[in-house]
């Protein structure tokens, strides 16, 4: 079941002084089972365009399908229900989002929207805890009283209870130490490897879009300006800075390498490959 | 010199737990210091102190030799200015300029001399053409730009970055980065910046590692960013130059352990002109 856009634009507060156009002729084809990150800068529709996924944002122009379900501009969705329960959207900053007094009842509260039972949705909440690193003595406790990556690690254990088949995160490891980062980025990995989720992150963390994920699509002041394999992207040094991205550390020390005359493939991406290449270098000179 | 002298701080904020447990330390006028450790290891309660936003339970804090008390704050507060994390929480100006202008009127610089000083930094930081534009309008990285014009025209000694770049896109944190260097390359203004880049960090005069209220670790970049088995203990990140030493020693290359990628590729020159 795919999920495409169509022609799809998003015009801001339309025909009013402040009317915006954030997206603008959107053709997309994100791959099922895949990680996929959305980069770009401040600004330039990222958020515009994940909201439109389990239609917190309709499109202006144009038409989505996601999964089973249609979605025209002009025309009142169906079947929104639907479609919220099976794709699971996280905001920035989730952690803003609590408000129940306990950790399980806020976790909870998703499938008891979606008609679950209480024991049920207790039940749901006793096996997503383990999968965000929370165990059973946290069910009970204030979620209020955690750290800011535990409280995130709640708010996403209330969108894993749903059981979507697509999760979509908005830039889930802003303001985390690079340890609580890591966690949360090994946490999606597994979601979409063992769990077979669809997942669609938004991010600005070049380390992560190369270590982690499979595809990229690029945000261009509204538009899709590339959408392709994260090797592919990598690869293409003119395009990153074009968009005025730094490369991750791995290709930065590559570049310089090759600067300084070593014979190094530019499709060099991982730092094993990259030290077996300057070991054959340094050994080729003895 | 010693610009700051800090011994053996204690400060809780429940009186159950010390958020900061027991810490000396000196920062160099005119360094560069990183302050790094993970969330909740009482990095930015540290800065809170320094400044008195917060009140130490035990312990002394010298600035330039002048114990920080209820006398002294707001002398010493005039030395420092402080940039902090979220760039939405700074704001009180309906201007860029009345933003800049807010610290000068506080000090009640007189208002012929405010539009001076206003132009001369909000140009330093590249904001002069957006004066009169509602700072709420920027982008983050503008706004984190203000915030330091702001800082900067009051003319302090020494700046905490308590995470400034932490929020921002890449293009506004490589922005900011370069603007704090510049910063202090040009002035002697002592800078002191709590953060999560080990990259900032490798190219400080001083780093301080915190965890849990302590102070674990405290010295020049190069060296502590070599220990790694502890950084990874600590749930730090350690230095992409390092991870690549290691990969070359399982390839039977020995170079020195580099914490930069330019240390990295001196090293491997050398080498391979020796062969």
């Amino acid at each position: 079941m795919p999920i495409t856009f169509k022609n799809v634009a998003h015009t801001y507060n339309e025909g009013s002084p402040f009317q915006y156009a954030a997206l603008k002729n959107i053709n997309l084809d994100i791959p099922e089972g895949k990680i996929t990150a959305i980069i770009g800068e401040t600004g330039s529709g990222k958020t515009t365009l994940v909201q439109h996924l389990n239609a917190l944002l309709l499109p202006s122009e144009g038409e989505l399908q996601i999964l089973d379900e249609k979605i025209i501009a002009k025309e009142k969705p169906k079947n929104l229900k639907s479609l919220r329960k099976q794709v699971g959207l996280v905001f920035q900053f989730p952690e803003y989002q609590l408000f129940e007094e306990t950790i399980a009842k806020d976790i909870a509260f998703g499938p008891k929207n979606f008609g679950a039972s209480e024991e049920e949705a207790f039940a749901i909440v006793k096996q997503v805890m383990p999968v965000v690193g929370l165990d059973e003595s946290y069910m009970e406790q204030s979620p209020f009283d955690l750290s800011g990556g535990q409280k995130r690690r709640v708010a996403i254990a209330g969108i894993l209870a749903m059981d979507p088949n697509v999760l979509v995160l908005d830039e889930p490891t802003a303001g985390l130490d690079p340890q609580g980062a890591k966690d949360m980025m090994d946490l999606f990995v597994r979601m979409n490897k063992e769990f077979h989720k669809t997942v669609l992150i938004v991010t600005h963390d070049m380390e992560h879009v190369l270590n982690y994920c499979d595809e990229v699509i690029v945000v261009k002041k509204g538009r899709i300006e590339k959408q392709c394999e994260v090797k592919e992207f990598f690869e293409s040094l003119d395009l990153l800075k074009e968009l005025r991205i730094n490369p991750p550390a791995i290709i930065r020390l590559r570049e310089l390498l090759i600067q300084k005359g070593f014979h190094i493939d530019s499709s060099v991406l991982n730092i094993d490959d990259l030290a077996k290449a300057v070991a054959n270098e340094v050994k080729h000179y003895e | 010199m010693n610009k700051i002298h800090v011994e053996n701080l204690v400060f809780s904020y429940d009186k159950e737990k010390n958020a900061v447990d027991n810490v000396s330390f000196s920062i160099e006028e005119g360094s560069y210091t990183t302050i790094i450790g993970h969330n909740g290891s009482g990095k930015s309660t540290i800065a809170k102190l320094l400044i008195g936003l917060l009140d130490k339970d035990e312990g002394h804090i010298y600035v330039d030799n002048e114990e920080l008390d209820y006398d002294s704050v707001y002398d010493i507060r005039n030395k420092i200015g402080i940039v902090f994390q979220n760039p939405d929480n700074q704001f009180i100006g309906a201007t860029v300029a009345d933003d800049i202008a807010f610290g000068l009127e506080n000090h009640q610089i007189a208002s012929e001399k405010m539009q001076n000083i206003i132009e001369k930094f909000a140009e330093k930081v590249g904001m002069i053409k957006y004066l009169e534009s509602e700072p709420t309008k920027l982008s983050g990285g503008q706004k984190q730009r203000v915030a330091i014009a702001g800082v900067l025209a009051m003319q302090p000694e020494i700046i905490i970055f308590d995470e400034s770049t932490s929020m921002l896109d890449p293009q506004g944190k490589a922005d900011i980065n370069e603007l704090i260097q510049e910063i202090h390359k040009e002035s002697n203004i002592t800078i002191i910046s709590i953060t999560h880049d080990i990259e900032e960090v490798s190219k400080s005069d001083h780093v301080i590692v915190m965890n849990d209220g302590h102070i674990v670790m405290n010295g020049k970049p190069e060296e502590i960013l070599l220990r790694e088995k502890e950084l990874v203990k600590l749930h730090l990140d350690i230095p992409f130059a390092l991870k690549f030493t290691n990969a070359l020693k399982k390839e039977n290359i020995h170079i020195d352990s580099c914490t930069t990628l330019e240390r990295v590729v001196e090293e491997l020159c050398q080498l391979r002109s020796k062969m």
